[in-house]
């Protein structure tokens, strides 16, 4: 307890303890650290020329008109699908090693806030290009969330400010930006909680320079590379068709991102507008709660569980990836299976 | 002189390359955040539609002797007339103690070009716009331009001749590019 109250004072362990143990992976959350920090430098250079009353022209406008605007508009696009890259292998991760336990519980819960946050950054991103699939997206959640009965209604009526209308992207902006910040607060936070979990290491530590710079250097400079090819290669790769044609296009069904798309698809669970929002809730207080899911006790994770664990990986990209409305039903039902039932029931007996 | 040991020349050549490791390290990463920040700099700068329309070119050499040309610049109505001989030579013998605000006629025409005239159309009096650059126009008794707000008058160069307007038209900003196009701003 004690522990988890001091997580809120400033790291003083910036330098000094950066092992990362080696593994390529451990170099995820330095490599969202960079995308993140793309994405606030793009964004601003974006926000100068953006017009939310004509969001679609603007994009037009930027892409066409502004020196180099295409490659910024590149910048933030690409670097928005690599982020979330990034931060759903850092989530597979931790959840294949069950990083999530015990004094790293703190960075876990942390982690599923960044989720919650760049999921909520990145469908205003979405619906801030004002494309045929955004705007009709705005105008359901809009519609949802003021059908919201007390509180949350307010809330929401606070939010988008009435039903969707001229003045409604101008809002989503702000949200947009003020949200865009708090990744990088709460990343530098999840490093510094997760570092003070580790253990102290034994015997002569190895210096952070050189060893370990060149391992992140290495990332950096393959992410580079992999972030030119897809820019280059495929710029609108992941992306949303949709976001391409003008708001005034009523599409039949929304395509999002394909980041948010296994997310939407979830959301279909429960029919309904309100119903969407209840099951997005409940997949995130689900991820949130997996610490006390979890019964295996500190013993390290079996093989029936990494098998069910890589199942899951699986069963996320099937939910993104299937159009089958019954589909979409079983994949997102087995979502909640895996962390309700299997993952206490796996846990325990593997602690045995 | 004593030798230098096996270690020490090991541990000089491990120096050498982590310095050159570190600087290759350095140099990489600096050419690689510099090349991804590049375009976001360039991407402020003004797009060349908004240069051209912050710093217009007029077209000069179509502008018939004794006329005025007009062009909107800034909110500003920019007025450019082509001055003929007999109107230089009359400006020449207008002694200094005859004006209200004395200005040589070198101070008034383009440096490139002697017979252009480029000056603001608004009268320095009561704020107002000036009659004597469409053909039809009354121009005073003096051959430029009149206030027909208060009456000032102006002859061809811009300098004011009557009325209570204080000063001489105001020249804007603009240098010629070549004898045939002049830009503003």
């Amino acid at each position: 307890m004690q522990s988890e109250a001091k997580q809120g004072v400033a790291c003083p362990y910036l330098i000094k303890d950066r092992a990362p143990g080696g593994a390529w992976h451990a170099t995820l959350p330095t490599l969202l650290g960079a995308l993140l920090a793309l994405l606030l430098a793009s964004g601003a250079v974006l926000a100068v020329y953006y017009n939310p009353r004509d969001a679609y022209g603007a994009v037009q406008m930027i892409n066409r008109e502004v020196n180099g605007g295409w490659l910024v508009l590149g910048y933030h696009n690409t670097g928005a699908s690599l982020a979330f890259l990034a931060l759903y292998a850092q989530l597979f991760r931790l959840l294949l090693t069950r990083g999530y336990r015990g004094p790293a519980r703190f960075a876990w819960m942390l982690w599923v806030k960044l989720l919650a946050v760049l999921l909520l950054s990145g469908w205003l991103g979405f619906v801030l290009q004002g494309g045929a699939g955004g705007a009709l997206s705005l105008t359901h959640a809009s519609d949802a969330a003021l059908t919201l009965p007390g509180f949350p209604g307010a809330v929401a009526l606070w939010i988008f400010g009435g039903p969707s209308g001229p003045g409604t992207l101008a809002r989503l902006l702000v949200f947009h930006v003020l949200l865009a910040a708090c990744p990088v607060w709460v990343i530098c936070w999840a490093r510094c909680a997760a570092r003070r979990a580790r253990p102290a290491p034994e015997g002569r530590a190895v210096a952070f320079w050189p060893v370990y710079a060149s391992q992140y250097f290495a990332a950096l400079a393959a992410l580079a590379l992999f972030f030119t090819l897809l820019l280059a290669f495929a710029p609108h790769w992941g992306q949303s068709a949709q976001a391409m044609l003008p708001g005034d296009v009523l599409p039949m069904v929304i395509s999002y991102p394909w980041y948010l798309q296994p997310v939407a698809h979830l959301a279909g669970l429960i029919p309904g507008d309100g119903g969407a929002i209840l099951v997005v809730i409940l997949a995130a207080a689900t991820l949130y709660a997996l610490p006390w899911l979890d019964r295996s006790n500190g013993a390290p994770p079996g093989r029936l569980y990494r098998g069910l664990t890589l199942l899951l990986g699986l069963d996320v990209l099937a939910l993104g990836w299937a159009s089958a409305p019954v589909l979409q039903i079983i994949f997102g039902i087995w979502f909640f299976i895996h962390f309700l039932v299997l993952t206490p029931l796996v846990t325990a007996a593997e602690a045995k | 002189m004593a030798e230098p040991t096996a270690d020490a020349l090991a541990a000089h050549g491990t120096e050498t390359r982590r310095d050159f490791l570190r600087l290759l390290a350095v140099a990489g990463g600096a050419i690689g955040v510099g090349a991804i920040a590049w375009p976001l700099i360039e991407a402020l700068n003004p797009d060349a539609a908004g240069l051209e329309a912050a710093r217009p070119v007029v077209l000069v050499s179509d502008i018939a002797e004794n006329a005025t040309k007009t062009v909107q610049w800034g909110g500003q109505t920019i007025l450019i007339r082509r001055l003929t001989d007999q109107q230089l030579a009359a400006a020449q013998i207008v002694p200094m103690s005859a004006l209200v605000d004395p200005q040589e006629v070198s101070e008034r025409v383009a440096p490139d070009d002697g017979h252009i005239v480029v000056v603001i159309g608004m009268n320095t009096g009561a704020p107002c716009a000036l009659q004597g650059s469409a053909p039809g126009d009354p121009r005073g008794d003096y051959g430029g331009w009149v206030s027909p707000c208060d009456g000032s008058e102006y002859d061809a160069l811009g300098r004011v001749r009557a009325g209570p307007a204080p000063r001489n038209l105001a020249i804007p900003r603009f240098r010629f590019i070549d004898k045939h196009q002049l830009q503003l701003g």
